[in-house]
């Protein structure tokens, strides 16, 4: 460090699979493997990262042999690439969660009538189905599927128009409301954010409510989300691991509120927060696991959000890439892989 | 003459000055800052504060502004935020990319706009000339990014004569005939727009120069045919055509942002966008000056261009 100054984070070195050879900027970074890697050989001699940002060009050097390994597959390239015989489609489910946030503070959504209304007119199954072309799985809550925390009883909200109109009727909007949705261009884990809230968008139209829909880009979609002046907005949470807490505690727990913590549904339920404080007092897993459970439960009745899905994860290699394997914390491992 | 390059070229300070005052202006009032983008969605308050007073994004922004003068005019222009790499370098390394890619595009934009300028307009209503018209008007109509991604569709992916992306092959290559191959799609794809509109500038200055009482005292004298079109007709026609070459030149610069983004191209196009999404302020500054500097170069090159084309005119 002395020696680099502050170009020190440049000379990289470590005791990993691979060694740091070169970084052209922009083209590309080079990585040679390390002979003397303790845990096993690795069989890859070198590895060649390139950013490569427009999807269809991604797509093409894959499908002309230029590259062995894309992540992020775009979901309309999807079919594409299962039928091309060329590339094989890996997918897992990811740490994600992709939520349309409501602000629970705001007339007319402290009304939880009105909040279930909204889950219950989302048509959740066409968004993953049309929009996302099946990367994604539809989501309960905010706990990931098949983690130790998860109230596994629990079904995602049917999509039913008419009971949603009933339940504006009963809150007292027999004729909806109009509202607005905050929606980023692009942004972290957020998946194919305008289409999937234009379809949200007119799913809400057909009950009634008018949504008027505001595109951001990513940084001044963060900054805005600050002002608390927020309605309706589509947003996505990365777990750092399986722990219910991880999720649950920053996004929904009174105490988080935005702009001191990413509560930025300014969700308050007063049992739920008393449930999630219990948690972390206790070191039993399964006791844990059970608070976790009845809040989940809580969230069903009293939803924060409208619950969308939870993204699973693509990449696609050539077909001579062996032992590649999506790792479910998004990095990129290609220390397993090793040509044919 | 002398003089007057001087002045320009003081002239240049200004400019610059300007430029970098009101891109600086424009990056502070957009929303958002580097430590939020930085630190994502996940970040508390006290993580972002933290972050900003480190980056010395809390003092007033004359005095960020200031500070950073200071650097310019020491000949460093700060480092990168998201980086952490000196701007300077950073920038002229890929401006040498964006150099290759605007000044091949603009090549064939100029000798390809000339060309069918010159054939149009030597057989005006011509089938050619026909023809060269409704090419102008897809060529103008159609979007970078569309363009280069149905060229990419075609010769890369179902034809398989080019690659798709970068600036060389990932494992060897590296020598100019790797780079050709590299830089032909987005080379065609950066032209297109600016062909056509070279092309009908050549063809309506040249019908006119071709219409002069000289041209026909030239084809009396008994002149060959190529010499009138060319020494005499395209040599008097050049004024208003290298005007607006070197407007294209800038458009290019600019255009290239796109081209880029869709070919993979490291140009310091692809680094400005990294940089404005990330609000690396200091990189983004390093980015304008050197493409507003190019600008500012070109125009004064275009003007010394005019005196040596028609030698009526003077720089006093």
């Amino acid at each position: 460090m002395k020696k680099f100054g502050a170009d020190y984070a440049l000379q990289p070195v470590g005791t990993g699979p691979f060694k740091y050879v070169s970084w052209d900027r922009g083209q590309r970074v080079v990585l040679e493997k390390n002979p003397s890697y303790w845990r096993y050989p690795v069989k890859l001699d070198r590895v060649v990262y390139r950013p490569i940002v427009e999807d269809q060009a991604r797509l093409t050097e894959l499908l002309t042999g230029s590259l062995d390994l894309i992540v992020g597959v775009p979901p309309d390239f999807v079919g594409q690439l299962e039928t091309s015989g060329k590339a094989t489609l890996r997918k897992q489910v990811g740490a994600h969660v992709w939520y349309l946030g409501i602000n629970n503070q705001k007339k007319p959504f402290e009304d939880k009538r009105v909040r279930q209304a909204l889950n219950y007119a989302v048509n959740k199954e066409a968004i993953v189905r049309d929009v996302l072309k099946g990367t994604g799985s539809l989501s309960r809550g905010p706990v990931l599927p098949a983690t130790w925390g998860a109230e596994s009883s629990l079904k995602p909200y049917p999509y039913d128009p008419e009971r949603a109109r009933k339940l504006l009727a009963e809150a007292g909007y027999p004729n909806g409301f109009s509202t607005s949705l905050w929606v980023p261009e692009s942004g972290s884990g957020m998946q194919s954010p305008v289409a999937m809230s234009t379809v949200i968008q007119s799913n809400l139209k057909a009950v009634g409510v008018t949504v008027a829909l505001a595109t951001m880009e990513w940084g001044a979609y963060l900054a805005k989300l600050r002002t608390k002046e927020q309605e309706l907005f589509a947003l996505s949470w990365m777990a750092g691991n399986e722990d219910p807490d991880m999720v649950m505690y920053p996004l929904l727990h009174s105490s988080q509120w935005t702009p001191l913590g990413p509560n930025r549904a300014l969700y308050k339920n007063a049992r739920f927060d008393e449930l999630l404080h219990q948690a972390r007092l206790v070191t039993d897993q399964g006791k844990r696991a059970e608070l976790y459970r009845e809040a989940q439960r809580i969230l069903v009745d009293d939803p924060p959000w409208i619950f969308i899905d939870h993204e699973i994860q693509t990449a696609a290699h050539a077909k001579r890439v062996q032992g590649f394997k999506l790792h479910p914390s998004f990095d990129l491992r290609v220390e397993t892989i090793s040509l044919k | 003459m002398r003089r007057y390059l001087v002045r320009r070229l003081l002239l240049l300070v200004p400019v610059l000055l300007g430029v970098s005052v009101i891109i600086f202006m424009v990056l502070h009032l957009a929303p958002g800052d580097p430590a939020e983008i930085m630190l994502g969605s996940q970040a508390t308050q006290a993580d972002l504060a933290r972050l900003r007073a480190e980056l010395g994004l809390t003092e007033p922004l004359s005095v960020q502004y200031v500070r950073w003068l200071g650097l310019v005019a020491r000949g460093d222009l700060g480092r990168s935020i998201w980086m952490k790499r000196p701007v300077l370098a950073e920038v002229l390394g890929r401006f040498k990319a964006t150099l290759v890619l605007t000044g091949s595009a603009l090549l064939l934009s100029t000798v390809g706009g000339l060309a069918l300028g010159i054939a149009s307009a030597t057989r005006p209503n011509s089938l050619l000339d026909r023809l060269s018209a409704v090419a102008s008007l897809f060529g103008a109509s159609m979007p970078v990014f569309w363009l280069g991604i149905v060229l990419m569709v075609i010769f890369a992916l179902w034809l398989g004569w080019l690659p798709a992306s970068g600036m060389f092959s990932p494992y060897g290559g590296g020598d100019l005939r790797d780079l050709l191959l590299h830089l032909a799609l987005p080379a065609v794809t950066l032209a297109a727009a600016s062909v056509t509109i070279i092309a009908r500038l050549t063809r309506s200055t040249m019908l006119e120069t071709l219409g002069q009482d000289y041209i026909r005292t030239a084809r009396a004298k008994g002149v060959v045919e190529r010499a009138v079109v060319l020494r005499h007709g395209l040599k008097n026609a050049l004024i208003p055509i290298v005007t607006v070459v070197g407007v294209q030149a800038g458009y290019l610069l600019g255009g290239a942002v796109l081209t880029e983004t869709v070919f993979a191209w490291p140009g310091v196009g692809t680094l400005m966008v990294q940089g404005i999404l990330a609000r690396d302020f200091p990189l983004v500054q390093g980015c304008v000056l050197v493409v507003a500097l190019s600008f500012v170069l070109i125009n004064l090159g275009v003007d010394l261009l005019y005196a040596w084309l028609d030698p009526r005119i003077r720089y006093e």
